[in-house]
């Protein structure tokens, strides 16, 4: 049987989740990006004129900057941003409990597969439904410890100095194109603030669903852990399948001070006509430990480079990223960190699989600026090409201005071993189970990282549907 | 203040790297008494080079090496090669020297001051038609060879801005030809020698080694140090037919103030062996591109490089292994070591072409910083469009191995004595891949001087 | 020795405004806050491209290519992706010159 057949019987690359759920929203900005709709953005949501202003400004620099050249082919780009919504708000009101949540949004969460008994366990739970917080909650005894877990909206409205303190100074608008555009027109996504030493330990969860057609998503997401905080934020993402492109980019900034520990895990599984930009980055203070686990199965194309800039002593700054490219997907994703002070130790591990004429490209940074000394790096990635027509690359950066660092990178590109499936099928498995098999364990050290309850995405998208085809 | 699209900034009306000595009154010139094909592929060069943008570090090739800071084209002469042939005892004392150490030979050539002043090859190889010689000359004995093979296939202008300029200016250089089934068992040598500060030379290289045949080649490059800048180009060109084994060796020991790019390409056809070693030791920022190509089935190429910085030395090295065809091998392993506030850049890439299955490539970069202020940047690059191969790349920086360091010191070496060792154990790696006789002795001595050693 | 340099009269650099001269070999920003006079390596520390292409308000200088923010009293960075400060140069106004010390 040939390979790729094999690998289709994972259901890896089948999109499951092609359903709409039909409700009407309450605002709808005109199609296509201009002053007027970031102005006409900012008033519904009775915003300060501060940000009216970032917004307006953000909106500029946009303008001038040209389309990236690099990366992945946004060549039709335009034509798409030029049709999508940049605004859809479908409710008035935010939900206080699940009761109050419309039933077509329930029905979309169930069809996500969030079992009954997990929402119950699931401590917190800010899902965003199209571009609002509609559903919020968090357990009272968090809230009893000064958590805030809110809409970002909320966040600027509750928290107003907090806010302005820490709010693009991680991305700044002028950072890249995309996160200029998102700084114009953002809206939803999650304001956290984790006060010193409380750790939290079950995840934050935060669901992203896109359902309106040609509609853009550009959640925004600021995220403070305080001295000697613990806590682990999760993002999901999966959209139904239309015919025309659609659009999301987000702008995530995260500031994790002195002893703090936080994770951020996103597993990404937007339908293949998406085009998902996301800027994500992280300020490492003295002492902390920042991880991104950053899992990216759907899109079209995805460019996406988590970073951590480890900028006091000591920091530590984990990137573990997966990425799945099926026929005509193309996953440009990796990793930046960058080590700005002395005993900065940080680790990157990419592993890709493409298949079908799917391109997974690894792009990274590992920079040592002068004075960070001791710094330590170390970058693994790993690609595993199914068919002759798959692609993949890997361009890794790295810049050492200290003598006393020490950084390495390696990088292999394999097919699947005729040795390992002839071995795995001398001992009684099927070719089919192998192959299961050694993609399984492929993806492993991603997936076993985890946790438990977050059974939804990944478990559901790799663990389950691959165990499930064999046999 | 604006947020508008950055634009380069130039002066209006010049057109850039168009200068007074630099224009296309000198390519008229150079070509007045050259075949018409000659004249026309030069003058195609000169346009486009003067199409084509001077590179910014906005270009990922360009990226780590500031042309606009580093390059002082507007105060370049064009080199006027001397037309006398130099005895001996009139070379340089350095000249001399390193000839004096290349007494095994098949044969040898001397350059001073861009003019082939001295070419010896053994009568026999004379007489299998061995060709060792001067471009200019070859341009008279050899015209159809260098019409079909000079700035066409291997490095055409189209190439970059720089290759352009050479194929336009180019006042001479050297050509090697190996007939099918010739072996010449020990290695040609060359050496060159630039005299004058405040010049541009452009020299072009073409090595030719037929079915089966068998060549090694060493090219060492050395120069005075100068106050103003001097600029040297390089073409290499180097063709190995089916089953031939070439092994080129570039020495580059310029003086400070030389601004040394080289552009060499290297096409190996069928079960053909075409090794590389560029040891960059000279110059203040030396620039390398080298583009291996794997054109048949059983191909294999070794692409070396070994460079050792100190002062404000800048080394720029942009290398791909281009597998166009299956079932063929290449491995690079770039090591160096920097000192003072040098900076070293290796950008490479391994570029699989869709159908080349069964392709083995392997790309290794390793660096280490013997000061504070010395820089590397390491960019090793995958691009595999098939699915069948074995590809893999690493690249490390870091500093002398301290356990190596204390153990030579407890058995009762200074501490200078054991870096020294250390260091040439970790580039000596490089040269151990590619033992030519002769190579190794002059490196290490020349490393050796470097580490203030000899 | 660092010498006192004339690099620009103070109506080239109006209140708000950056100015740019390049002198000796440096490339320096000049930026006017409100009739203050400071000066700075013109070049971001993030990816060396001329800060005087950007914009200033109040104190703080955007570089245009990233965003980076640079407080141009001290040169400090103030918010990624810079890290690392800028260089700054002393700036003494004798009358309507502006004067720069420099190598």
């Amino acid at each position: 049987m040939p390979q790729h057949d094999v690998v289709e019987g994972l259901g890896l690359d089948q999109y499951k989740y092609h359903f709409i759920t039909e409700d009407e929203p309450v605002f709808r900005s005109d199609r296509g990006l201009n002053e007027k709709v970031v102005r006409e953005i900012s008033a519904q949501k009775g915003e300060p004129e501060w940000m009216l202003e970032f917004r307006l400004k953000a909106l500029k620099i946009y303008n001038s900057k040209p389309m990236p050249r690099w990366g992945g082919d946004l060549s039709q780009l335009e034509e798409v941003l030029d049709q999508i919504y940049y605004y859809v708000r479908p409710q008035e009101k935010m939900e206080r409990s699940w009761d109050d949540v419309p039933e077509s949004i329930k029905t979309t969460f169930e069809r996500l597969g969030i079992p009954e008994a997990e929402r119950k366990i699931l401590a917190g739970v800010g899902a965003q439904y199209e571009s609002e917080m509609v559903y919020h909650s968090l357990k009272e005894e968090w809230e009893r410890q000064g958590v805030i877990f809110d809409s970002i909206e909320d966040g600027l409205r509750n928290h107003p100095e907090l806010f302005r303190e820490y709010f693009s100074t991680v991305v700044p608008p002028g950072d890249n194109k995309f996160a200029a555009m998102n700084s114009a027109v953002w809206s939803g996504g999650s304001f956290v603030y984790i006060p010193p030493g409380v750790e939290l330990e079950t995840p934050l969860q935060a669901y992203f669903r896109v359902n309106q057609e040609q509609m853009g998503q550009f959640e925004r997401t600021l995220i403070i852990a305080d001295e000697g905080s613990r806590a682990h934020y999760i993002e999901g993402c999966t959209a139904p399948v239309y015919s025309t492109e659609s659009f999301h980019s987000g702008v995530i900034e995260i500031v994790i001070k002195r002893g703090a520990h936080f994770r951020y895990t996103t597993i990404q599984n937007w339908s293949h006509n998406m085009y998902n930009l996301v800027t994500q980055r992280a300020r490492v203070h003295e002492d902390a430990h920042m991880e991104w686990l950053d899992g990216n199965l759907g899109s079209k194309l995805t460019m996406k480079y988590p970073s951590c800039y480890l900028v006091g002593e000591g920091a530590h700054g984990d990137i573990l990223s997966i990425a799945y490219a099926g026929d005509g997907q193309h996953q440009d994703t990796g990793g930046k960190v960058v080590h700005v002070a002395p005993r900065t130790t940080s680790s990157i591990v990419s592993k890709s699989i493409s298949k079908g004429t799917g391109r997974s490209s690894y792009r990274g940074l590992c920079k040592v600026y002068e004075g960070a000394t001791h710094a330590r790096s170390n970058v693994e990635c790993d690609a595993l090409l199914i068919n002759s027509t798959s692609r993949t690359d890997t361009y890794p950066y790295i810049e050492i201005e200290e003598r006393d660092a020490n950084v390495g990178h390696e990088a292999t590109v394999s097919k699947i071993g005729d040795e390992q499936l002839f071995y795995l099928m001398s001992r009684g498995m099927s070719e089919e189970e192998a192959m299961a098999l050694i993609v399984r364990g492929f993806i492993e050290p991603i997936a076993r990282e985890l946790p438990l309850e977050y059974a939804v995405e990944l478990n559901r998208l790799i663990e389950l549907e691959m165990e499930g085809s064999v046999g | 203040m604006t947020t508008a699209t950055p634009v380069i900034r130039r002066p209006m009306g010049t057109v850039e790297g168009v200068t007074g000595a630099i224009n296309r009154a000198a390519v008229t010139r150079l070509s007045t008494e050259e075949p018409s094909w000659l004249r026309e592929r030069r003058l195609r060069a000169w346009e486009i080079y003067e199409s084509t943008p001077m590179p910014t570090t906005r270009l990922e090739e360009w990226r780590y090496t500031d042309l606009s800071k580093k390059l002082h084209l507007d105060d370049l002469k064009l080199l006027v090669p001397d037309v006398r042939v130099l005895r001996e005892e009139e070379y340089p004392d350095q000249v001399r020297q390193t000839m004096g150490e290349d007494r095994a030979a098949s044969g040898h050539l001397v350059e001073v001051d861009g003019a082939v002043v001295h070419t010896d090859l053994g009568p026999e190889l004379e007489s299998k038609g061995v060709l060792l010689t001067s471009l200019r000359s070859a341009l008279t004995d050899h015209p159809g060879l260098l019409e079909r093979l000079l700035a066409t296939e291997a490095v055409p202008p189209e190439e970059g801005k720089f290759q352009a300029l050479n194929a336009a200016l180019w006042t001479n250089g050297i050509l090697v030809f190996v007939p099918k089934g010739v072996d010449l068992e020990i290695p040609i040598r060359v050496t060159r020698w630039l005299s004058q500060p405040s010049v541009a030379h452009f020299t072009r290289t073409l090595i030719v080694a037929e079915t089966g045949s068998r060549v090694s080649y060493v090219d060492e490059m050395l120069s005075g140090d100068f106050d103003s800048q001097s600029l040297m180009h390089s073409t290499v060109e180097v063709f190995a037919g089916d089953a031939a084994q070439i092994q080129y060796v570039a020495l580059q020991r310029m003086g400070r103030g030389v601004f040394h790019m080289s552009t060499q390409s290297t096409l190996a056809h069928r079960d053909s062996t075409l090794d590389t070693l560029n040891v960059n030791l000279g110059a203040s920022v030396a620039r390398l591109d080298l583009n291996a190509r794997l054109l048949g089935p059983g191909a294999n190429s070794d692409l070396l490089g070994l460079y050792f910085g100190d002062h404000d030395q800048h080394f720029d090295h942009c290398t791909s292994q281009d597998h166009v065809a299956g079932h063929a091998n290449s491995d690079l392993l770039y090591k160096g070591s920097l000192d003072g506030s040098s900076r070293a850049v290796f950008r490479g890439v391994i570029k699989v072409h869709p159908g080349a299955q069964r392709t083995d490539a392997y790309q290794t970069n390793r660096n280490l910083l013997l000061s504070d202020q010395a820089r590397a940047d390491s960019l090793p690059n995958l691009e595999i469009e098939a699915d069948d191969v074995r590809c893999s790349h690493g690249a490390s920086a870091g500093q002398l191995d301290q356990d190596a360091l204390f153990y030579l010191m407890s058995r009762g070496l200074s501490r200078a004595q054991a870096e020294r060792l250390v260091v040439m154990g970790f580039l000596g790696e490089v040269l151990s891949r590619l033992p030519l006789s002769g190579v190794v002795e002059k490196v290490t001595h020349a490393i050796e001087e470097k580490l203030g050693y000899a | 020795m660092p010498e006192w340099v004339r690099v620009a009269g103070l109506d080239e650099c109006p209140p708000g405004n950056l100015l740019s001269v390049e002198v000796r070999g440096h490339r320096v920003v000049l930026a006017n806050v409100d009739g203050d006079i400071h000066a700075l390596q013109d070049e971001c520390s993030h990816e060396d491209y001329p800060l005087s292409d950007g914009e200033l308000e109040l104190t703080e200088l955007e570089c245009i290519y990233h965003g980076a923010t640079f407080d141009v009293r001290t040169g400090r960075a103030l918010r990624l992706p810079a890290v690392k400060p800028v260089r700054t140069f002393q700036v003494d106004l004798r009358g309507s010159e502006i004067f720069v010390l420099l190598e």
